[in-house]
């Protein structure tokens, strides 16, 4: 079967610790207020039941990109334009066709792209932007850097597709705690994350 | 700035005729400075951790920065401060040249100075300082323990005994039980993993398992108080995979308590109350019969049980006057605690009952309280009895079982040299070493020396009062501070601001000579007659100073040359060695420094050569073709192979000695073999005590105890206590500044709340011109609650790095930009208050509050009201705010509304046995500003 990118992170792992945001920053130079890759953190209870949920969050390489769908530069084939999905599941963006428009940002369900501007000649431009699993790296056979650094080691990425995946055994070993994100769209759209969460017993609180 | 710095380089065209060909050596320099992406293995300097690196580097740009995963002791794994470390060997905020002091101390005017220029005014002072008062009138302060060695190596040649480092103010009370009981310091849980152990078949194997069913993390916040790398993946590893229950406890829910199975929130300083309570609990009902809690093996590796036992259950039957209960009862806990009795008691049965376990206390706690010791004391033996001390899984001691390293090259051969001074009347001759300010001054005991003391060091000079130089005076004339800033973390930030601009009758400083050295600009460095530039951690050469389960030592490499004018320290070694010997220090000899170190590779490749240094010994025995219990010196490949010359009146083996070259070769690392108990009382163990045992009588304190007898006087620190001398055995006192101590109670209705301190990771004290930590929230004392500012930022330039890496141009990667910040947008230092309280108080999330103690000290910030803090307890983080040099950046921009929590300190609260500040002592009272 062909290679299908997933993405695993398990939350008993995650210490909130922002190794991968940094890390993501560092690799792929993200201007400063701007996320590929991000920790958010929430209080849950009341003092002495309380808890800090750590939820890390990154692009979802949906299988059904709403993102690609409302990019309007189209491509030599209407599965290359300017945002488009690879066949091993990376949802990406090529730079040099974005015209900066900001409708794939405004139609992603999880807000996880942003717009950043480029100095060009003696001007900017604007491109559109989001976690690529550092394709860059993932094509060269290394880890993404938010997976490298996590010092929880609570992210994994691999095929899908193959059973003996470290992706696949995690999801088969944790069937019953597996969730993906909810998203911000009522209607009929269904985006189909491919980032899976193992949730952790001792988030739940009270 | 970087862009002009390759345009530079880019500018030696042979093209233009107005430049000469490169010379062969040129050529080669240049082609290993451009070329294409090399990999060079280093160690982390961003925090104390101090992890394995793997540092990329292009066309002589620092390029990336990943965790190395041949490093076990981080296994590839890096934390957000260690990632951003780009952002800070670039940062605009460097202190780029040296730099003389034109204004006042503390204005902050300085003028720009050559190397030649400023080595040489600090070299005539101390050779001025020398001849008037003694080479003793120096302190040589490393601040960081990291890289110290070429500092303290030229100063004890210079003379004096007083070299330190920032262990005096980081955690001694919470060191010292292992320190007294084991001869080590830090007791970790068995979760490094992977640890490298020998197999049945003889080889060596990766093991990933853990074995560890319960951590109890007592004041320790290894997630977010990064000191033990490990501890992040090991703690929530050995939970999903074996089940390992963890336990918090904490006066704030830290991140480490978001993982936690169990979270309690004591009472602020009662750590060694709760321990106490655990160990009468597990004793009782172990004389009960209750079998289970007590291993008794360990009466076979220890020694003065039945008297330590003995003084503890002393206290049993004596009331609390603040309670009215009975020492170290449930009740009693309760009480002191304000934890349930029905919660400790099942601490205790968790921790008796449940093995292998690991019983860890932190930094914040007790290391921060002034009775921290009692807790160390107590925590230790707690380990101990359970049978849980270098148990598979339990509890290792990490100090004993790291790789030694430093050895000659330290330079501590200089304090055996013989010295006179005049003494009342007569000349008294000893060794360099017997001058030391605190171990024979007022600190006998205080094995770290007593930085926090220093200010009234400045003040009232030194006297000594124990040893051979019994009477002896000097004043303190020159501080030399390198990679510290105790102006701000030193205890009291303006005790330490008069004690730096106190004048002597002459009108000068009564500390003539204060010299900066650091790559960050600093509070400290505003106090400084010259400032100079060292070279960040990605241009010098050292060792890792790490806490791994097992021998594992790395390189820190120099892997890009120095910016700006900046100087390793071991060229600064150098440099200021030669220029004290042109200024006629007889001290200063060509054969100890520039003559015996043609490279900075040749002093560490000395300071390597004792490495590991540790015993074969445990189980599975690390080296099975050695002798067992000799002590290994040598490459991991050369003790394995054989390669070995072994020396059986020492008990010695020795293989090759490790060097830099070795470890560039095998991956950026040596790693020894692990093993479990390896205490063994009689074959030559890990424990580092005079009996070789665990000692629960403290020989430790003997030869403090002689001095007394000798001197006939108490050192101030236990005569506080109302102690003639060292205690022989178990001792209880109770900490300061707290509504449990009677002498404290009359501040209680002014000053309801108890203040605590905490290492906010993503923002100590050099690191928070770092943008990419401003953007990371930490536990309600570090958050995004600024106002509007400006202020300039190491920024990327985007769509460089599209795609893949050779396309990058890293001269044109980065830019330094001002930059507006919306409110709300940058981490700050905030002041962390229960909600309840808050409420009381008319206290809303992000309102600018006051908090005061009763010195009269105050200090603002935006209150954090959150449900993650005990009611009357009050958190700040340690020098995230109040920062007053411009060094900080866009920290220093908001400093008037971030609190500096060491301004609330009290100085006076140096605790007894090693002089620590009581960081973490403190009533307060808060209101709306």
């Amino acid at each position: 079967m062909a290679k299908k990118y997933a993405f695993v992170i398990d939350l008993r792992k995650c210490v909130g610790c922002y190794a991968c945001q940094v890390a993501c920053k560092q690799e792929n130079d993200v201007p400063f207020g701007q996320f590929r890759s991000e920790v958010k953190v929430r209080q849950d209870g009341r003092f002495p039941d309380v808890k800090w949920r750590f939820l890390p969050v990154l692009c979802n390489h949906c299988g059904n990109p709403i993102c690609v769908k409302a990019c309007p530069v189209p491509g030599a084939t209407p599965d290359r334009k300017a945002t488009y999905k690879r066949e091993d599941g990376l949802v990406l963006v090529d730079t040099d066709k974005c015209l900066g428009c900001g409708m794939c940002a405004k139609f992603c369900p999880y807000r996880a792209r942003y717009v950043w501007e480029e100095r060009k000649w003696e001007g900017w431009m604007r491109k559109a932007d989001k976690c690529n699993y550092c394709v860059h790296l993932l094509d060269q056979g290394l880890p993404p850097a938010c997976v490298r650094d996590c010092m929880g080691k609570a992210r994994c990425i691999g095929d899908i597709n193959d059973p003996e995946s470290e992706v696949s055994t995690l999801i088969a070993q944790n069937k019953d705690r597996i969730v993906v994100r909810e998203n911000r769209l009522t209607g009929g759209l269904k985006p189909t994350p491919n980032v899976y969460y193992i949730l952790d017993d001792r988030s739940q609180v009270a | 700035m970087i862009a002009r710095g390759l345009a530079a380089l880019f500018a030696w065209s042979p093209a233009n005729a107005l430049f000469r060909p490169l010379s062969d050596n040129e050529r080669q320099a240049l082609e290993a400075q451009i070329g294409n992406v090399q990999v060079r293995y280093s160690a982390d300097v961003m925090c104390p951790s101090e992890c394995g690196l793997e540092m990329w580097i292009k066309d002589g740009y620092l390029f990336k920065i990943y965790g190395n995963p041949n490093v076990p002791f981080n296994d590839g794994t890096l934390c957000a401060k260690g990632a951003a470390g780009i952002q800070m060997v670039y940062s605009p905020y460097r202190l780029k040249t040296p730099m003389i002091r034109v204004g006042e101390r503390g204005e902050g005017r300085f003028r720009r100075a050559t190397w030649d220029e400023a080595l040489d005014y600090i070299a005539s002072k101390l050779v001025a300082i020398k001849r008037t008062h003694g080479p003793e009138a120096v302190i040589m302060d490393a601040g960081d323990v990291t890289d110290r060695d070429t500092y303290w190596r030229l100063f004890f040649a210079y003379g004096t005994p007083n070299c330190v480092e920032h262990g005096a103010i980081c955690d001694t009370p919470r060191r010292h039980g292992p320190k007294l009981m084991l001869g080590g310091k830090r007791i970790e849980p068995d979760v490094m993993r992977p640890v490298l152990v020998r197999q049945p078949d003889g080889s060596l194997k990766k093991d990933y398992s853990y074995k560890t069913k319960l951590i109890i993390y007592n004041g320790w916040n290894p997630f977010v108080a990064t000191r033990i790398n490990y501890e992040s993946r090991g703690t929530v590893g050995a939970q999903v995979e074996t089940g390992c229950k963890v336990i918090v406890i904490d006066p704030c829910h830290t991140n480490t308590a978001a993982k936690a199975d169990m979270w309690l929130a004591p009472k602020a300083g009662t750590d060694a109350d709760l321990f106490a309570a655990m160990l009468r609990f597990i004793l009782e009902r172990d004389a009960e019969g209750r079998a289970g809690y007590i291993d008794p093996a360990f009466r076979g590796y220890s020694q003065g049980w039945e008297e330590f036992l003995a003084a503890f259950a002393s206290w049993w039957d004596k009331t609390d006057p603040a309670t009215g209960l009975k020492y170290f009862s449930l009740d009693w806990a309760q009480a002191r605690t304000g934890l349930p009795r029905q919660k400790i008691e099942e601490v205790a049965h968790l921790f008796g009952s449940i093995k292998p376990a690991a019983l860890v206390w932190g930094m914040q706690s007790p290391g921060h309280h002034y009775n921290g010791y009692v807790a160390s004391i107590l925590g230790t033996a707690l380990n101990v009895i359970t049978g849980n001390l270098d148990a598979p899984g339990g509890a290792i001691d990490t100090e004993l079982t790291k790789s030694d390293k430093g050895g000659s090259a330290t330079g501590k051969q200089f304090l055996t040299r013989k010295v006179k001074r005049p003494v009342a009347g007569k000349v008294v001759e000893a060794t360099q070493d017997e001058l030391h300010m605190d171990r024979y001054g007022d600190w006998p005991s205080a094995w770290d020396d007593v930085v926090g003391d220093y200010p009234r060091a400045f003040l009232e000079g030194i006297t000594l009062r124990y040893g051979p130089f019994r009477g002896h005076k000097y004043p303190i004339k020159a501080f030399i501070i390198r990679t510290g800033n105790p102006v701000i973390t030193g205890s009291a930030t303006w005790k330490w601001q008069e004690a730096l601009t106190a004048r002597d009758q002459s009108g000068g400083y009564k500390v003539d000579l204060v010299v900066y050295v650091d790559t960050p600009f600093l509070e400290t460095g505003l106090y400084a007659d010259v400032v100079l530039p060292e070279a960040s951690y990605a241009e010098r050469m050292s060792l890792s100073d790490i806490y791994p389960s097992h021998p594992v030592l790395y390189l820190r490499d120099q892997v890009i040359q120095p910016l700006h004018e900046s100087r390793t320290p071991f060229e600064i070694m150098i440099g200021l060695a030669q220029a004290l010997a042109n200024n006629g220090d007889p001290d200063i000899k060509a054969e100890d420094f520039w003559a015996k170190y043609k490279t900075e590779e040749d002093f560490w490749n000395e300071a390597m050569a004792p490495a590991p240094g540790k015993p074969n010994i445990g189980e599975p025995l690390p080296y099975p073709n050695l002798p067992i219990g000799y002590k290994l010196i040598g490459t991991p490949d050369s003790l394995d192979s054989g390669r070995v010359t072994i020396d059986h009146e020492k008990k010695e083996v020795k293989g090759e000695p490790l060097t830099a070259r070795w470890i560039r070769e095998h991956q950026g690392v040596a790693v020894w073999p692990m093993s479990w108990r390896r205490l063994h009382p009689t074959g030559g163990g890990i424990l580092k005590t005079g009996s070789k045992k665990v000692e629960f009588v403290f020989s430790a304190y003997d030869k403090y105890n002689k001095l007394i007898d000798e001197a006939g006087e108490a050192p101030r620190g236990i005569k506080e206590l109302g102690w003639p001398k060292y205690p022989r055995t178990f001792y209880w006192f109770e900490t300061k500044w707290n509504p449990n101590n009677p002498d404290y109670a009359k501040y209680l209705g002014g000053f309801p709340f108890q203040l605590i301190c905490g290492r906010v990771h993503h923002a100590m004290s050099g690191t928070q011109m770092v943008p990419w930590l401003s953007e990371v929230e930490v536990e309600g004392t570090w958050a995004p609650m600024n106002q509007e500012f400006e202020s300039e930022i190491l920024e990327v330039n985007p769509g460089q790095t599209q795609w893949s890496i050779p396309f990058v141009d890293p001269a044109t990667r980065y830019e330094v930009r001002n930059k507006k910040f919306r409110p709300g947008t940058f981490s700050v230092g905030t002041i962390l208050i229960n909600s309840d309280d808050a409420g009381r108080l008319g206290i809303q999330m992000g309102d600018m509050v006051v908090v005061e103690n009763p010195l009269g000290k105050q200090v603002v910030g935006r209150a954090f009201v959150a449900e993650t803090i005990r009611p009357g307890v009050i958190k700040m983080g340690f020098a995230t705010g109040g920062r007053f040099s411009p060094g900080l950046g866009p920290t220093f921009v908001n400093r008037a509304y971030t609190p500096n929590h060491n301004e609330l300190v009290d100085p006076d609260a140096l605790s007894p046995i090693m002089g620590q500040p009581a960081y973490a002592d403190m009533l307060v009272r808060v209101r709306r500003a």
